[in-house]
């Protein structure tokens, strides 16, 4: 039942993500989006010529591919006449993909929508800086001799220091801090210990590693260009022998004094794609899918940039506002784990009365979201953070969990994003 | 007969147009009737007062497809060939001369005769299009270019470009016209017409131009002038290199143009060429090639099926069941020619080989810039895998090509079927098993049938699609067109042990064993084939095909035919010895790591226990014991059998499947020329002092009564 016009997920499929600079370092984001959009049109046995629209989340913008949607949609057999563009909501970029379709299905406007995210985090480049830049330009417009030489002499040495744009996306554009220390931010103010932070982190693990199996639904291999000999079959990331310990030794990496956020409990910088298949219900009714999922809401709010981590907590209550539903509705959420302390500390808001009605402008608090809910497969810790492809593995894994589980209805999946916003999705199991 | 569709029209600028359409043809081409009709038409240009001429075709994408293959064909007498050469000569010499500047607009193939034609103008300027090439294919039907080709092209673009053309029969592209003088500009296809005439007004009045071709650099000055005997015996060692003394065009060619070359009297270089011309002309050899030329040209219009009315289906989805050698052959290929392939595997490490084969081949083109890197990318795209059923629900066809078992073949194609839509197809690669025994694993038989590639994929031109005793029309001209569409010759085959060209195949590679055991030598033997035309001899081709296939085939072939297809004991014998052929590097030869053939292996005649070769037999007997048996076979498959329906196809298949020699027209057209007599009285001569396995045929005996020819026949 429902209305023809709800918008309901068919099926998603995602590569296995790698840590940045290891096993799908040389795979171009387009060809990692490729492989997903590939396997998920083989999975659903999808009429390509059904689609209306491919969106695609990607915050590297590789230069070679500047709107990569379109890359990768003609690369994985899309037709040409079928039109692409690519979403950049930073950390959100994937979910915005799925929120773009959404909005398109729910108007009427299409009925088929190829839905998701890409990203290589391993081959964000260098480039030169300004005044590197400007030298060569003077360079090529010298017309004589002379006036070359004379230019070449203004060589600085200054001029070969590269802007890392890795890095450089990392940091906040308004406040001008790492993401890291708007983790640290969040975990001075409500005084979430180190300690607290690296059992999170190894939890995280843990629950991956149980979830190996599950987990291998939702994705497919990787084989290696250019010489294809080599395929990655499983995520990278997770560390079955874990310990405690190991995680206690590391070090504070953004404040070395009193800092609590080390590389461990923090997630890793990643690569690799999803991708999901959208369609009104009355599309897939006629086509003859049974969805897995359908969309209830979803939302998208600020916060102090400062603070970006708690993202969550802000687009949470606006999205089950919007669906109709509160906090306790929720079966199981994913909340993207950027940092150990940032989901402690959206935890921490959710609950807290105070927090609701300084900074949400609420009566009372929004909810509890109990530890046996979060995150039962592992998050972005363990598995890693491909930063423009992650909202689509949240809702992936979210909506494969809730069909494993006969007593969970609605899931909500939610993530912050750098530059200080949140995100959040509702779904509900269908079928 | 009356020729239409050829027609000058003249402008109000002063230029005339000359267009080519040649009314009740698809192509424009230079028959005698056109020739002649022409000629006039320049009777009546060369005292015309127009500031210039253009040439340009009004058919779809073809300029002039050269010669009329019909008229070279039936020539039998070299005065008739060396007339003809001189008439066409003399014509385009006319048009040559006509007393104001000649531009020639070239659109789609400039072949042959209309090559020869632009190389008689003033200038020429052609589109961009794909569809545009400019060449000389003569040698390719074993003749040299006789309307003054080998005179004027080295002219317009030096010797070696020339010869580059010339002596391999090629065709080139706008890009490559432009480079090497051949063309003077190159325009969009929509200005062509346009650009002709501009050129035209711009040389208006200035007279005939006196194009020469000028080297560039010191060293090629030297090679297209004093030094020009170097690049000559360059050619002259390349030529015999490639065609093994089995081709004799291409030297005649070479002769023409070195005979030619610097010769100011026009008249007595075409003389020349003529004479040549009509010394090949009127060759056997020649008489092959065109038959083979037409056979493939029949095999574009043919779909596989009598009924007319039957549609191939469109394949958009392809399916591959198996990773190995031939479904990763078969998947690149695929994928290469436009099609979304999809390959199944059991795991990842197998279905790697599938891309890692893909990418190997692409790899090769984009290193010699055949390919661009996005044209890698997008092709590579098409090649996806797993190891489950996903995406067979779109499929069109599926190729099986899982290991050769009756059974999980059969358990395979069912399990398949049930994922794939109702109506779609599933064929089956197999070499060896029976494609009617096969469909019983599918639950609608009639969309199942055979289409049987040959390895290596990418470069073996046939494929045998095989009718199982319930496979449809519509399913065989689907497998039919889809070969085509992968850019091989399709040969429709009967359900049989072997099918067509393995079947003729193992009676030869047989009676190589035998003649080892007789004491002649392994490379004696390969040599002799050699000889003969064959592109590799019996031994080494085992070790190619690989001997464990060999002896299980030859297994299959006993049980099947009985006495006569006794395999030869050695064939067990060597495979006790753990020799596998190329891909353990130790066959009959050795071979190196990539599989590049080394040395015989002088161990091998020990192993088999037998004594040093003593070589008791001549390259005749040799010869004729491995084709004659081969031929046996080929009657009881075609006349017998009817595995398939005309000689020609028999001979279309063993030249694409095994390399025949192509010059020998086949193995039929070969026996043709024999004699089903002769044939016969040596076939009785080997059953009487060699085997009994070399009776001949009833039906060849038959023939052999009033020595009937096969083509008549069949």
């Amino acid at each position: 039942m429902g209305n023809p016009r709800d918008v309901v997920i068919v099926e998603g499929v995602r590569t296995p993500f790698a840590k940045a600079g290891t096993k799908l370092a040389e795979v171009h984001a387009s060809e990692l989006g490729k492989v997903a959009l590939t396997e998920l049109i083989a999975k659903t046995d999808l009429d390509v010529n059904q689609v209306d629209e491919v969106i695609i989340g990607n915050t590297g913008t590789p230069s070679d591919a500047v709107n990569i949607s379109r890359v990768v949609a003609l690369n994985s057999g899309v037709p040409q006449n079928v039109s692409a563009f690519t979403v950049h909501r930073n950390c959100a970029s994937a979910l915005e993909s799925i929120a773009s379709g959404y909005e398109r299905i729910k108007s009427g406007t299409a009925d088929v929508i190829l839905a998701g995210g890409t990203e290589s985090m391993s081959q964000m480049p260098l480039v030169f800086n300004k005044g590197f830049t400007d030298f060569m330009m003077n360079l090529q417009k010298a017309r004589t001799t002379g006036a070359k030489l004379s230019l070449l002499s203004e060589f600085k040495l200054k001029f070969l220091k590269p802007r890392i744009t890795l890095m450089e996306g990392l940091t906040d554009p308004f406040v001008g801090i790492n993401m890291g220390q708007t983790a640290e931010n969040i975990a001075k103010d409500f005084a979430i210990s180190r300690v607290r932070q690296d059992e999170f982190a190894l939890r995280s693990h843990q629950r991956a590693t149980a979830a190996h199996e599950k987990l291998a639904q939702e994705m497919t291999p990787v084989f290696l260009p250019p010489k294809y000999k080599k395929v990655v079959e499983e995520d990278v990331g997770p560390r079955a022998e874990q310990t405690i310990e190991a995680l206690q030794k590391l070090r504070p990496f953004f404040d070395k004094k009193y800092g609590t956020i080390t590389a461990g409990n923090s997630c890793p910088i990643t690569d690799g794609a999803a991708m999901m298949l959208l369609m009104s219900r009355e599309k897939a009714e006629s086509l003859g899918y049974e969805p897995i999922a359908s969309i209830k809401s979803y939302a998208f709010a600020g916060c102090e940039p400062s603070r970006m981590g708690l993202g969550p907590v802000h687009s949470t209550p606006v999205a089950l506002k919007r669906a109709g539903l509160e906090l306790k509705d929720m079966g199981l959420v994913e909340l993207n784990e950027a940092f150990a302390a940032q989901v402690i500390g959206c935890q921490e808001a959710f609950a807290s009365d105070k927090y609701a009605q300084e900074k949400l402008g609420l009566s009372k608090a929004v909810g509890e979201v109990s530890d046996d809910i979060l995150n039962v497969n592992g998050g972005a810790i363990a598995l890693g953070h491909p930063v423009g492809t992650t909202g689509t593995r949240l809702v992936l894994t979210l909506m494969k969990e809730m069909q494993r589980r006969s007593d969970v209805q609605f899931g909500l999946a939610t993530l912050c994003i750098g530059g200080g916003q949140g995100g959040s999705m509702i779904i509900e199991k269908e079928a | 007969m009356a020729v239409e569709g050829i027609n000058v029209i003249e402008r109000e600028d002063g230029v005339a147009v000359l267009e080519l359409d040649l009314a009740g043809e698809k192509v424009n081409k230079f028959s005698t009737p056109v020739m002649q009709h022409f000629d006039e038409m320049l009777e009546k240009m060369m005292s015309a007062k127009y500031k210039g001429l253009v040439v340009i075709s009004r058919k779809p994408k073809i300029f002039i497809a050269g010669a009329d293959i019909n008229e070279i064909k039936d020539i039998v007498e070299p005065a008739d060939a060396k007339q003809k050469a001189a008439e066409g000569q003399r014509i385009l010499s006319k048009f040559e001369d006509l007393p104001f500047p000649v531009v020639v607009a070239i659109h789609g193939a400039c072949m042959g005769g209309g090559c020869e034609m632009a190389l008689a103008c003033d200038y020429r300027i052609c589109t961009d299009d794909k569809s545009t090439r400019i060449g000389l294919p003569e040698v390719q039907l074993g003749i040299i270019p006789g309307f003054g080709g080998c005179v004027r092209l080295p002219r317009v673009v030096g010797i070696q470009a020339a010869l580059d053309i010339i002596l391999a029969g090629k065709a080139v592209d706008s890009r490559k016209a432009k480079k090497i003088g051949l063309v003077d500009d190159v325009v969009p296809q929509s200005m062509l017409e346009e650009a002709a005439i501009k050129k035209v007004l711009e040389v208006a009045g200035k007279g005939k131009r006196k194009k020469k071709f000028q080297a560039k650099g010191f060293v090629p000055g030297l090679l297209e002038g004093p030094a020009k005997f170097v690049v000559f015996n360059q050619a002259e060692k390349m030529v015999k290199k490639n065609t093994k003394g089995h081709y004799p065009a291409p030297l005649k060619a070479l002769e023409a143009v070195k005979k030619t070359y610097g010769m100011s009297n026009r008249e007595k270089a075409l003389d020349i060429e003529a004479s040549l011309f009509s010394e090949v002309a009127i060759t056997d050899i020649s008489k092959n090639l065109i038959h083979i030329f037409f056979m493939t040209e029949s095999i574009k219009k043919q779909t596989g099926v009598h009924d007319k009315d039957v549609k191939p289906k469109a394949i958009k989805n392809m399916g591959v069941l198996g990773a190995g050698t031939m479904g990763g052959g078969i998947a690149q290929l695929g994928a290469d020619k436009g099609i979304e392939v999809r390959v199944k595997d059991l795991n990842n490490d197998a279905l790697s080989k599938a891309f890692v084969a893909a990418a190997s081949i692409w790899e090769k083109k984009l290193k010699r810039r055949r390919m661009t890197k996005f044209e890698f990318k997008e092709k590579m795209g098409r090649v996806s895998g797993g190891t489950d059923y996903a995406g067979f629900g779109r499929m069109d066809l599926v190729v099986e090509a899982i290991v050769e078992d009756m059974k999980i073949k059969q358990s395979v194609i069912g399990e398949t079927a049930k994922h794939m839509p109702e109506d779609a197809i599933i064929a089956t690669n197999t070499s060896s098993l029976s494609v009617t025994e096969m469909a019983k694993g599918h639950p609608k038989p009639e969309n199942f049938g055979g289409m049987h590639f040959f390895n290596p994929v990418h470069k073996m031109p046939l494929v045998e699609v095989i009718r199982g005793e319930k496979t449809s029309d519509v399913t065989t001209a689907t497998i039919f067109d889809l070969s085509k569409k992968m850019g091989k010759f399709p040969v429709v085959v009967k359900d049989g042990p072997g099918f067509l060209v393995n079947r003729l195949l193992l009676p030869y590679l047989n009676e190589a064993m035998y003649l080892l055991e007789e004491g002649m030598s392994i490379e004696e033997v390969d040599k002799y084939y050699l000889k003969f035309g064959m592109p590799m001899g019996p031994f080494h081709l085992i070790d190619e095909v690989g001997i464990d296939v060999s002896v299980k085939v030859a297994k299959i072939f006993h049980e099947a035919f009985g006495e006569r297809a006794k395999p030869s004991p050695l064939m067990s014998k060597i495979m006790e010895t753990g020799r596998l052929g190329k891909k353990n590097q130790k066959g009959f030869y050795l071979y190196d790591e990539k599989g590049k053939k080394l040395e015989l292996d002088q161990s091998v005649y020990k192993d088999l226990g037998l004594s040093t070769p003593t070589n008791p037999y001549n390259a005749e007997l040799c010869v004729n014991r491995g084709i004659f048996a081969m031929l046996n076979e080929a009657v009881r498959a075609l006349v017998d059998d009817k595995i398939v329906e005309k000689a020609e196809e028999v001979d279309l298949a063993m030249i694409m499947g095994t390399g025949f020699p192509p010059f020998k027209g086949g193995l039929m057209k070969y026996a043709d020329s024999i004699g089903t007599r002769k044939i016969t009285d040596e076939l009785l001569r080997f059953a009487d002092d060699v085997g009994a396995r070399f009776k001949p045929a009833e039906s060849l005996m038959k023939m052999a009564d009033g020595n009937e020819k096969f083509y008549d026949k069949f």
